[in-house]
């Protein structure tokens, strides 16, 4: 049982990282606007192609 | 590539004039080529109308000059693959715009007031600003709109967010001007509109929500995790050591959980009590917000685990109350975000006058001035489709002024030399001069935006229907407490206080604070996909009593466009007109057109002379056809009307309609009357509202015997018609109705209005109701005052608004049924003693997920139309109808090409 000593608080720092991850994203505005990405990622394929020509 | 944009001929025709006239001009010339040879059709190489072509040919055809110049500008940039997007993904489609392109509204985007008030200065010389882009469907239009730092010189960066049409966008002060930016985009049929004062503080709130949501949610899974541990056995006696570390990091958890997430609970129910402590004697406990009893049981329930924590004995709740705050925070954010969408639509700056005007100086030269330098006295000059920028007299000139955007009328006015003429009208003739009385905010629209603006800026938060319940609940909650510490002490149990706190605990109303939230984000949710958008979900509980409904007529109760309503005589005549009215684009061409058989395409005419304001004359088949208004044609084959059309006629005048002669070789041989039809869901709406005991009134500017007859049609009783109303009077009508403003409209006893309308003339009327509803096709002044309005044409949705707030009102009330059956178990189990950490931990999170299943179960607005069918809100610019007579010299706007798609 010792070993709760050390694996419970390093289950909390992977929880801190995760929490950290999750705040980048928010402050990022990742959740502000779920619709356009997706579509974005084909935009993106045909510009690149126009441009090679 | 990136470079400036460079004006080839075809774009300078309407972008550089920028004016409708020159529109016209080239729509007209255009067709007198076109119009000789008529064989097939082929769609319009931008919007897919369909064209009629000599031979079909590869080269792209168009139906105007106004989709051929943005199908240069899209060609000539290099951005055909627009054309290939178009209908992607989700199969939408893009509606070609109506409107010319106002050059002077794009002026007040480089006003210094102007940037400062919405841009955002950034370092360098660069500067943001977000705004809402007006036609926003698809894909393509994301791609389009992104393509811009690549082809504009000065553009840093644009990024589009699709579902909410917003553009925010970087760009170098010095090298392009915001104005050139929104020229560019109007080019490609998007006009853009500055955000006005909600957004930052809307995305901000939500934003704050949903952090607190994540780590709510993070600790709440962790502490759960090792209230397992306890649950499973772990005793103080056996292990002492690691149960002691495991409660205190429980503590330290829910700590954070508690001031982070749980603040914005505490510092509501805060602002909730501030007022009944400083006076008491106003107490009123049933205006007390849910958030008193939710701050209760999170504090007593944390201070009480706290305590056993530290010494060392005794129950501790703490997965309790961090999962009750992680839902209750999703409850919330949900709610927020479900707000936005409508939100967003309607949040855009009232401006119906032009910014700019046209000033006579005294040695009769014209300046141009803005519209708030204009003073009392000064002459301004107003040319056609021009909308007068400022109240007044005309001095010179005489023309027919559309005033549907005040006044709601539907044909325009004629105005001679020396009447009062109102901003905000439109100028459908010929140029005029105004001398000025008062403008701006001193005008009669003026006045009424103002005092809309200000309305809605005040708007007071509504009192949930769970809020009223808070008051009784508080007091049950901490009596249910008190007694059962009393009756455990009174019996001399040591775990009194235990049981008391368990009650608390228990009893926090988690599901009674997400059972009406969840349900009407809920219905809001599902009404915004059926086009219907709904701004605050407080409106389903006023609709619920909802006693009288006051109707607009233009563009609500009827189409707002001309259509044949009757006809009389030869119908061989008739068709003979609509084929020689073929390439017009009057409104009373596509009425007759929308009514002809498509056979009548095989006519050819072989002439056809257009009379501005009178009619066309032309040559088909051999015989000479005169078509038009009854005095030109009477008086240009001078012979009498024959008796069996004299009572069309004299029907068609006492209905109010608009009626055309038809003559052939100089004898009149048809009449036909025009008018603007009711919808058939209008016949509907109102036997539903009679159905359900709501009354239904007409209120409308136009003429006293239209509006007479349309009640009439429609069933109504005299007195719930009324005709000629200034927008004034509708909000007085509103206002007698609505009287005092303090009424508590949860109260059933209270009579509550809606109005629907779609004008600015209504939009003082939609501020005043209790509930205003904007149809499609809204001027943005009414979408501003209202408080739900419609992407889908017509009535229907009205009828389909009821319903669903009946049934969203249905799922609140069986929420709060379940959650009110679950509170009075749970005290009474917890004051029986029974509850231990583990019950709470297990009957707590049952509760919330019933009313989530209850939420998601209920049966409003149910789709049976393609899911995304009206995600985006449309257009909501209004393009009043037009029935004047004059044939040759209508607006664009009667041009409107229904949607099409790609190819």
């Amino acid at each position: 049982m010792a070993a709760l000593y050390l694996l419970v608080p390093v289950a909390f720092l992977f929880v801190g990282a995760a929490v950290l991850a999750f705040l980048w994203a928010v402050d990022d505005g990742q959740f502000d606007d779920t619709q356009s990405p997706a579509v974005r990622v084909i935009m993106e394929d045909d510009e690149v192609d126009e441009r090679e020509e | 590539m990136a470079g400036q944009i460079h004006s080839s001929e075809g774009q300078n025709v309407l972008w550089s004039a920028g004016s409708q006239p020159a529109y016209e001009q080239t729509t007209h010339s255009n067709l007198q080529e076109r119009i000789v040879t008529r064989e097939s059709r082929q769609p319009c190489a931008h919007c897919g109308l369909p064209v009629s072509v000599g031979e079909t040919t590869d080269e792209p055809v168009f139906c105007c000059a106004g989709c051929e110049s943005v199908y240069r500008a899209i060609h000539d940039s290099g951005l055909d693959d627009f054309y290939d997007l178009q209908s992607t993904p989700d199969g939408g489609t893009r509606e070609a715009r109506p409107d010319g392109v106002d050059e002077r509204r794009l002026d007040e985007f480089d006003a210094p007031a102007f940037l400062e008030r919405h841009a955002e200065a950034l370092e360098g010389g660069l500067y943001e600003i977000e705004l809402h882009l007006d036609g926003v469907h698809c894909a393509g239009c994301v791609w389009i709109v992104e393509q811009m730092p690549d082809r504009l010189e000065g553009v840093d960066e644009a990024r589009l967010n699709l579902s909410r049409a917003r553009l925010t966008l970087r760009w170098h002060q010095d090298e392009v001007s915001l104005s050139e930016i929104a020229a560019w985009l109007e080019r490609f049929g998007y006009s853009a509109h500055p955000t006005g004062r909600r957004d930052d503080a809307t995305s901000g709130a939500e934003r704050q929500l949903l952090r607190k949501m994540g780590v709510g949610w993070a600790i709440a899974a962790n502490v759960m995790m090792i209230a397992f541990a306890f649950y499973s056995g772990l005793d103080a006696s056996a292990q002492s050591g690691l149960f002691d570390a495991m409660r205190g990091a429980s503590l330290l958890l829910a700590a954070i959980s508690v001031v982070y997430g749980g603040s914005i609970f505490f510092r509501r129910a805060w602002s909730s009590l501030r007022p009944l402590l400083a006076e008491p004697s106003s107490c009123r406990w049933d205006r007390l917000s849910i958030d008193i009893p939710i701050s209760i049981a999170i504090l007593g329930g944390f201070t009480h685990s706290a305590v056993a924590t530290f010494r060392g004995t005794g129950e501790v709740w703490f997965d309790s109350i961090t999962v009750l705050i992680a839902a209750l925070l999703t409850a919330r954010w949900l709610q927020i975000r479900g707000r936005r969408l409508a939100g967003d639509a309607a949040d855009r700056l009232l401006s119906v006058l032009p910014t700019g005007a046209r000033r006579l100086d005294d040695d009769g030269e014209l300046e141009s001035v803005p519209t708030e330098a204009l003073e009392s006295g000064d002459v301004v000059e107003v040319r056609p489709s021009e909308v007068v920028p400022a109240d007044g007299t005309v001095v010179d000139g005489s023309t027919a002024l559309h005033r549907g955007v005040l006044t709601g009328e539907s044909r325009p006015e004629r105005v001679e030399c020396g009447e009062r003429v109102f901003a905000g009208a439109q100028n459908t003739g010929e140029t005029i001069c105004v001398r000025v009385h008062s403008s701006g905010d001193a005008s009669r629209i003026g006045q009424l935006l103002d005092w809309i603006e200000k309305q809605s800026e005040g708007k007071a938060p509504v009192v949930h229907l769970a809020d009223r319940w808070a008051g009784i609940f508080v007091l049950a909650v901490l009596g249910g407490a008190l007694l059962t510490w009393l009756g455990w002490t009174w019996v001399g149990s040591p775990h009194a206080i235990e049981h008391a706190v368990a009650l608390l605990v228990i009893a926090c109303p988690c599901a009674l604070g997400m059972a009406t939230p969840l349900a009407m984000t809920t219905g809001v949710g599902r009404a915004a996909r059926r086009g219907i958008f709904i701004e605050d979900e407080a409106i389903l509980q006023r609709l619920e009593h909802l006693d009288e409904i006051v109707l607009d007529k233009t563009g609500t109760i009827t189409s707002g466009e001309m259509h044949l309503v009757d006809w009389n005589g030869s119908r061989r005549a008739l068709e003979w007109a609509a084929a020689l009215e073929a390439e017009s684009t009057h409104p009373i061409a596509f009425a007759l057109r929308s009514w002809a058989p498509d056979e009548i395409d095989d006519l050819e005419p072989e002439s056809i002379d257009e009379q501005p304001g009178r009619g066309l004359q032309g040559r088909i088949d051999g015989c000479d056809l005169l078509v038009g208004r009854p005095d030109w044609v009477r008086e240009a084959c001078d012979g009498d009307l024959p008796p069996e059309l004299e009572p069309t006629l004299q029907a068609t005048l006492h209905a109010a309609h608009t009626p055309i002669l038809v003559a052939v070789d100089g004898t009149v041989k048809s009449v036909a009357a025009f008018g603007d039809p009711i919808r058939s869901a209008s016949a509907d709406l109102v036997d539903e509202l009679q159905s359900r005991g709501v009354e239904a009134t007409i209120l409308s500017g136009d003429h006293d015997d239209v509006v007479e007859e349309v009640g009439r049609q429609l069933g109504l009783a005299p007195n719930r018609v009324h005709g000629d109303v200034a927008p004034e009077d509708k909000k007085a009508f509103i206002d007698a109705r609505t009287a005092p403003d303090e009424r508590d409209l949860a109260d059933e006893d209270v009579p509550c209005v809606a109005m629907v309308g779609d004008g600015v003339n209504d939009a003082a009327a939609l501020e005043a109701a209790d509930i205003g509803i904007a149809v499609e096709g809204s001027a943005s002044a009414s979408l501003v005052a209202a408080d739900v309005f419609l992407t889908r044409e017509g009535l229907e949705p009205i009828a389909e608004l009821l319903e669903g707030s009946e049934a969203v009102m249905h799922a609140v009330h069986r929420n709060l049924g379940m959650s009110a059956v679950y509170n009075v178990a749970g005290i009474s189990v917890a004051a029986a003693g029974f509850v231990s950490p583990l019950v709470a931990a297990v009957a707590m999170p049952v509760s919330s997920v019933a009313v989530v299943v209850s939420s998601s179960l209920q049966t409003s607005f149910e789709s049976d139309l393609d899911s995304d069918v009206a995600a985006t809100p449309t257009s909501p610019d209004a393009s009043p109808s037009d029935d004047s007579l004059s044939l040759a010299d209508d607006e664009p706007s009667s041009l409107a090409p229904p949607a099409s798609s790609g190819r």
